[in-house]
């Protein structure tokens, strides 16, 4: 009678409505609602709208919501937000996905259908005509931040790679996301590098899409089968910390499969309960006293901004607090909610300008404190702060591999 | 002092005197029906919102269980806006006997309610907050339905055939010369005015208070049992499904998803006097446990209000007087011609809201035997206005309207999604109106925050629409919160605690209302109690000091709103609120 | 230096957050989601009332003297918490806040400020932003846009003229926050109004709409950022007051993001997003704090906890279904949780729920039935303390920052807090 991704079977988000005390602070932290009215605002399309609810979806603004996780974040009772709008999403959209959804969503093909040829890709998305067709046909639009294609993957540098040195603190798998494997191979790298030079010995077992682009467009049912899927290729043992650049991916694997889709895969929950952002994971190193910080000064003043899906993971800005370890540089915290491209959200024909809104304290504080280079640790964040401001956006870890002398 | 005639008085505008209003006033009579507060103030606003298949009765009373069949049709149609069809289940849990299923499946087919056996699985699929434990199911065709827009429809459908109802206007006396009734003289409790009608007939449809009017009528007793239940709403549906747990009908065996919330009820003990309706605590947990074992964790969601009933039970023979819930709920009519030798006055008890319709078509034929005019009944026929698009309700309905209006109107009562229009157009029409009266129609104050957010909002409204001065704006708003607290503090725990904190903070804390200047009696109470009840002295009132009233001028008119104000907060449930 | 857990971001939290990092310490304050500091007027109050026991009514009197008034009341309130600290102790405490924020705080003059309300009554409280100060005009032009929902400036005006014998008047002007708008939030004017473009229309508007009162009313939107009501006072020409709204409140949320920013510069690390749900103890001292993160639960190791949570509005304080009362992550005892009729009929009565809390002796240190501390290392501070109903009285905001310095005094200096009560109740 109920599909799987009607509210009913969401229970976990759906109880959580009764925390609601209609405090408004959801409201007053949420971007979207701060740039435009046509959003009715987190506490209307979560906790209240839900209770009207009853497998239908008939407040079609709640397409506004950018799922960026900040309501959920700041509510002090406990109140899922969020997902409850996720899970409403989802059942809206179950008959008429546009295809532009489909396709943003599905990372892994369009990374494996540009990269083969990826001069020409990346010269049609830099051609306003063809992303003028783009915008039409598909609805992403033309201005909108896309990642740039290499010719060469993670894979194939790993294939080829070997340490440095020899492994003598333990081994570590390490999760390269999609854009990892495709788009942000260097950051990929640099990664596998510094934990590399902290003596770890790292094994890339193959891996696939965690399923949160699709999760964040509500196409739930192949989101599942993705994560479920790459939590069974990444368990290789109880014991192995899992390292990630992809601080949204991490995300995903710790707890939205769980809280947004209702996964109670026992691999998903084995594997996220041991998934770490590499700065999450060198800064617990360095509270316990054993990261090595012989790091050489690097005199700069950037702006770090951390993203929506990292704070939402409950601990802290641990690369804010790993940079400023680095003799001679200088974090200023962006203290910005959110870039505005929560995930995919930004590239939409009618979501852009809404999306540039949300971002702009952040791509002025950019502009203004070091416009040649900015630090974030998600990929899609950084394309979409890049292409706002036009500094360089890098993972944190590339200061660190420099920090390291190892660039 | 005002003086009118007419044909037909009416006593009481719960939904039985309103049915009748409309039976009366269709079939050519002039009506007037008198209420000494609102419409559906009383018993009819105080259920849990089923609309009954039937399926209820069809052990314990077969009869009755055929007649909910047949009007729960008749109530979908002439009236759909007001009734959900959620369905309903009757399961037995882990606790019962499954064999009483068998019973209920013979006794629906005797009575011709539909129901179908289906399995737990099917059950469980349909409402996964179900318990598991469950032994079998039956799906019936419960539904739910809003008892006060039963009253306002049937009330506007009268209204069009002349009818008239006379809201806060208390009956004083019932005359007669000793053979026939000759008027009834009421008092307008807005304006203190006198209103005085000569009739031909009274039909005292008063439900728990109709003894008082055959009190006043000076006619020999009339055995009205109360019977009080108690509902506890929870803030939101828990299921979609009406859950009735398949026994013989017992306290706690019923769970209903009425608007936003759903209702678990009830209980049944006589009382003597349906203006002090307690809310034990004890009561609500047994309900708090009957949930429990219909939806494991019921005690970990989020209780919003309680509120009592008074069950108009007549006294029947059969079964000892303090059993209310064994009575005959069909009804019992009292002709005092026959009994009395008082001719023009009949005298209404039992009955249930879905059979509401069919109740007052039997009393007015009574009427018209005794008054040898017959005419036939087209009440279930006709559609009540405001219900010709033939739409049943659906949760959904008013996130869509403010989806598409929220643009254009602000949303004043977040939790109910009441928006400034609606509360402006309902002041327009009822200048008068206490929040409570708004309450009612619109739902404002009713959800989650019970008022927190929204009162100061509807004052501020009411009193820029130039429809009251600031007094009776902060009074109306004092006693709004006053009377949502009645049925919040005997519920009162986990995410409601919260709540209720975070209220405070806002009327207390920042608002500070409680220094703000009211009168003292802003609104006529109808419902306040003729005397201090004694079991519910308020255990503060011992251990406070009190100020000396000597000691200056003001603390003595202090100690009067104290007083006022302790008698309110102490009469319990005796307003109605879900 | 010590490693320091503060949980809560409450006015309670921040204070003790940032009166620890002044002295050097190690602060990792942990939060679930925002403090509630902008659920709140955006003032400081110490005691506005004290109404031995009676129901408030209109005939009360404010408190004028605070701290004049703080011993009878204490008397009438044994078990207070400020009864655990030295009376000095308060003002110091609260003269400390204002100088933390001189820009958002006027400085403590001894004596209460009344401020005006959204329905028009004037509330006693201690430190004002400079923006309410209510200076006894003769006349007051009540103003506000017709698009906030919760302001009603001819309801206030009305109210205004009893409660504070003034001559008011109300007037609407129609100016959204944002083009079209019919229901503009309070945050969504004060971001307008932080632009000089949005303020001067508001300041035309305002000015066409008024007669010639002494003093303009406004509703307290006036900006996020601390100069923009004087700037908008500056540009109408007359004094300017700000009217408490109930929540959003934008003088709360200029207070949050004040302090958060000064417990950040100085170092404080501040964790949102993750509950503390439970602890590491060994014998009578917490070890560290369990934080569930997402996917797993992280425990901290620390020195000192000072557990800043919040009353029953946080959920910290609860009572069950049962009617059980708890204090959910440290299991402490709640003084007063098993007397009779906790929760009466009576609207108007102080609920006796609502003075449930923690008992702590003057290094805030929680006591056992015996009066004895339960982990000599925790100190519990602000809503969670038992012995006053807040709201009533008026006096959450110095109870909430007594308690923290106390606090994290205790912590730096652990010899000059005496551990034991030297106030006798």
């Amino acid at each position: 009678m109920f599909e799987s991704t009607s509210h009913e079977h969401n229970l976990l988000a759906r109880a959580s409505l009764d925390q609601c005390v209609k405090c408004t602070i959801c409201e007053t932290q949420c971007p979207v609602m701060a740039v435009t009215p046509a959003f009715s605002g987190p506490k209307f399309v979560g906790p209240q709208a839900e209770r009207y609810r009853h497998g239908e979806s008939v407040d079609h603004s709640l397409d506004y919501c950018s799922s960026c996780g900040t309501c959920t974040l700041v509510c002090p009772q406990g109140v899922k937000i969020a997902e409850l709008n996720s899970v409403a999403r989802a059942a809206m959209k179950k008959d008429h996905m546009p295809l532009r959804d489909q396709l943003i969503s599905r990372t892994i093909m369009m990374g494996a259908v540009m990269r083969p040829v990826a001069p020409i890709a990346n010269a049609v998305l830099a051609n306003g005509a063809a992303r003028w067709m783009i915008e039409k046909v598909v609805g992403v639009h033309r201005k909108a931040a896309m990642p740039t294609a290499h010719t060469r993957t993670f894979a194939s540098w790993w294939k080829k790679h070997t340490p440095a040195q020899s492994a003598t603190a333990g081994k570590v798998v390490f999760f390269h996301g999609c854009a990892g494997q495709y788009f942000e191979v260097e950051t990929s790298i640099k990664a596998v590098e510094v934990l590399e030079h902290l003596g770890y010995e790292v094994v890339v077992p193959p891996q696939g899409c965690c399923g949160l682009p699709l999760q964040s467009n509500g196409i739930f049912d192949t989101a599942r089968g993705y994560v479920k899927t790459l939590a069974e290729r990444l368990n290789i043992a109880d014991d192995v910390p899992i390292i990630t650049a992809a601080g949204s991916c991490a995300g995903m694997l710790k707890h939205e499969a769980h809280e947004i889709m209702g996964v109670d895969d026992p691999a998903v929950l084995r594997v996220g309960g041991r998934t770490r952002e590499i700065s999450e994971f060198l800064l617990d190193l360095a509270d316990r006293g054993k990261l090595p910080l012989d790091f050489s000064p690097i005199n700069l003043e950037v702006v770090y901004h951390v993203p929506c899906q990292v704070k939402g993971q409950g601990m802290g800005k641990p690369a804010l607090e790993l940079l400023r370890l680095i003799p001679g540089l200088t974090v200023v915290d962006s203290d910005a909610t959110c870039c505005g491209i929560a995930g995919t959200y930004g590239l939409k024909k009618e979501k852009y300008d809404v999306g540039q809104a949300v971002g702009k304290p952040l791509f002025d504080k950019v502009r203004d404190v070091n416009p040649k280079l900015a630090v974030c640790d998600t990929e899609t964040c950084r394309w979409q702060i890049a292409a706002a401001t036009g500094a360089k956006v890098v993972h944190p870890v590339w200061l660190l591999h420099q920090a390291y002398g190892l660039s | 002092m005002k003086r009118l005639q007419t044909d037909v008085v009416v006593i009481g505008g719960g939904s039985t005197g309103i049915g009748v209003l409309r039976d009366c006033a269709m079939r050519g009579y002039r009506t007037i029906l008198l209420d000494r507060a609102d419409l559906a103030q009383g018993t009819s606003g105080r259920f849990h919102g089923l609309l009954h298949s039937g399926g209820r009765y069809v052990v314990s009373d077969p009869e009755s269980a055929t007649e909910c069949a047949s009007e729960n049709a008749i109530l979908t149609r002439i009236q759909p806006e007001a009734v959900e069809r959620t369905g309903g289940l009757f399961v037995v849990t882990d606790k019962d006997d499954p064999q009483f299923g068998d019973r209920f499946l013979a006794g629906a087919a005797v009575t011709g309610v539909p129901a179908e056996e289906i399995t737990v699985a099917q059950a469980l699929a349909r409402e996964p907050r179900l318990n598991p434990a469950i032994q079998r199911a039956f799906a019936v065709q419960d539904g739910t339905v809003d008892g006060w827009q039963i009253a306002w429809t049937a009330t506007a459908s009268a209204r069009q055939y002349g009818g008239q109802a006379l809201t806060y206007h208390e009956v004083t006396q019932v005359h007669h010369d000793g053979s026939q009734v000759t008027g009834v003289t009421a008092t307008d409790l807005k304006t203190g005015e006198t209103v005085s009608i000569d009739c031909h007939f009274v039909l005292n449809c008063a439900g728990p208070w109709a003894g008082r009017i055959t009190h006043m009528a000076g006619l020999p007793p009339v055995a009205v049992v109360p019977g009080r239940g108690i509902m506890v709403a929870m803030s939101h549906r828990l299921v979609n499904t009406v859950i009735n747990r398949c026994i013989y009908p017992a306290d706690g065996d019923i769970i209903v998803p009425i608007h936003t919330v759903c209702v678990i009820g009830t209980t049944d003990h006589k009382v003597t006097d349906p203006d002090h309706l307690e809310i034990p605590r004890q009561e609500v947990q047994q309900m708090l446990d009957a949930g429990e074992d219909l939806i494991p964790g019921f005690r970990q969601a989020r209780a919003v209000h309680a509120w009592a009933g008074a069950r108009p039970l007549i006294k029947d023979d059969r079964v000892a007087a303090s059993d209310t819930r064994h009575m005959s709920r069909g009804m019992a009519v009292i002709d005092h011609s026959t009994r009395d030798g008082v001719h023009g006055m009949l005298t209404i008890g039992g009955g249930k809201l879905t059979t509401y319709r069919l109740m007052a078509e039997h009393i007015v034929d009574a009427m018209e035997e005794q008054l040898g005019t017959p005419h036939p009944c087209r009440t279930a026929e006709e559609i009540c206005p405001g219900n010709e698009a033939g739409h049943n309700y659906l949760i959904t309905h008013r996130l869509k309207q403010r989806e598409a209006d929220r643009m254009e109107s602000p949303i004043i009562c977040e939790c109910e999604l009441v928006n400034r229009s609606m509360l402006v157009q309902l002041l327009t029409e009822q200048p008068q109106a206490s929040f409570d009266d708004l309450r009612r129609q619109l739902r404002i104050g009713m959800g989650p925050c019970q008022g927190g957010f929204c009162t100061s909002r509807v004052a501020g409204i009411a009193h820029e629409q130039q429809v009251i001065d600031e007094a009776r704006a902060t009074g109306l708003l004092k006693l709004f919160l006053e009377h949502r607290w009645i049925g919040l503090w005997p519920i009162l725990n986990g995410d409601q605690v919260r709540q209720t904190a975070l209220d405070n903070w806002i009327m207390e804390g920042t608002l500070d209302i409680a220094h703000l200047p009211s009168p003292d009696d802003v609104e006529p109470d109808p419902l306040a109690p003729m005397s201090p009840d004694p079991r519910t002295t308020d255990p503060t009132s011992t251990t406070s000091p009190s100020p000396d009233p000597t000691a200056n001028p003001e603390v003595s008119s202090r100690s009067t709103t104290t007083t006022n104000r302790r008698a309110r907060g102490t009469r319990a449930a005796s307003k109605e609120t879900k | 230096m010590t490693d320091t857990i503060i949980v809560g971001a409450g006015l309670s939290g921040l204070s003790a957050a940032i009166r620890l990092a002044q002295a050097g310490a190690k602060v990792t304050l942990f939060t679930f989601g925002l403090g509630g500091i902008q659920l709140g007027q955006g003032t400081i109050d110490v005691l506005g009332y004290s109404l031995a026991g009676s129901r408030p009514t209109p005939a009360d009197t404010a408190i004028t003297d605070p701290f004049a008034a703080m011993s009878q009341h204490l008397t009438g309130h044994p078990g207070h918490p400020y009864a655990t600290v030295p009376l000095a102790s308060i003002r110091d405490s609260v003269d400390w806040l204002a100088a933390l924020v001189p820009d958002l705080l006027t400085p403590g003059d001894g004596v209460n400020h009344m401020v005006p309300t959204a329905l028009g009554g004037l509330r006693p409280t201690y430190l004002i932003q400079p923006s309410m100060t209510w200076s006894n005009p003769s006349s007051i032009a009540v103003v506000s846009p017709r698009q906030i929902k919760d302001f009603y400036p001819r309801l206030a005006a009305a109210n205004l003229t009893k409660t504070a014998h003034v001559d008011a008047h109300g007037y609407h002007i129609d100016l959204p926050a944002r083009p079209g708008e019919v229901d503009s939030s309070p945050v969504a004017y004060a971001t307008a109004l932080d632009r000089s473009d949005f303020a001067r229309r508001f300041v035309e508007l305002v000015a066409n709409a008024i007669a010639d009162e002494e003093v303009i009313g406004l509703p307290a939107i006036l900006g996020l950022h601390p100069d923009t009501a004087e700037s908008i006072a500056r540009a109408l020409g007359r004094p300017v007051v700000e009217f408490l709204l109930p929540p959003p409140s934008v003088p709360g949320m200029r207070l949050n993001v004040a302090l958060t920013q000064r417990a950040k510069d100085l170092g404080v690390r501040v964790v949102i997003g993750s509950k503390v749900t439970g602890f590491t103890s060994a014998g009578a001292k917490v070890t560290g704090v369990v934080v569930a993160q997402a996917g797993r639960d992280q425990t901290y190791p620390c020195d000192h906890v000072v557990y800043a949570p919040g009353g029953f509005e946080s959920g910290a304080l609860t009572m069950d279904s049962y009617g059980g009362v708890r204090e959910t992550l440290f299991d402490l005892p709640v003084v007063g949780a098993t007397a009779e009729d906790l929760i009466t009929g009576d609207y108007w009565a102080d609920q006796r729920l609502f003075a449930c809390g923690v008992a702590v002796d003057s290094a805030m240190t929680p006591l056992d039935v015996l009066g004895q501390p339960i982990y000599t290392n925790l100190h519990a501070v602000g809503g969670l303390l038992a012995g006053a109903v807040r709201w009533t009285e008026k006096s959450g905001d110095g109870i909430a920052i007594t308690s923290a310095v106390r606090a994290a005094d205790a912590i730096v200096s652990p010899g000059v807090t005496p551990t034991t009560n030297e106030r006798t109740r």
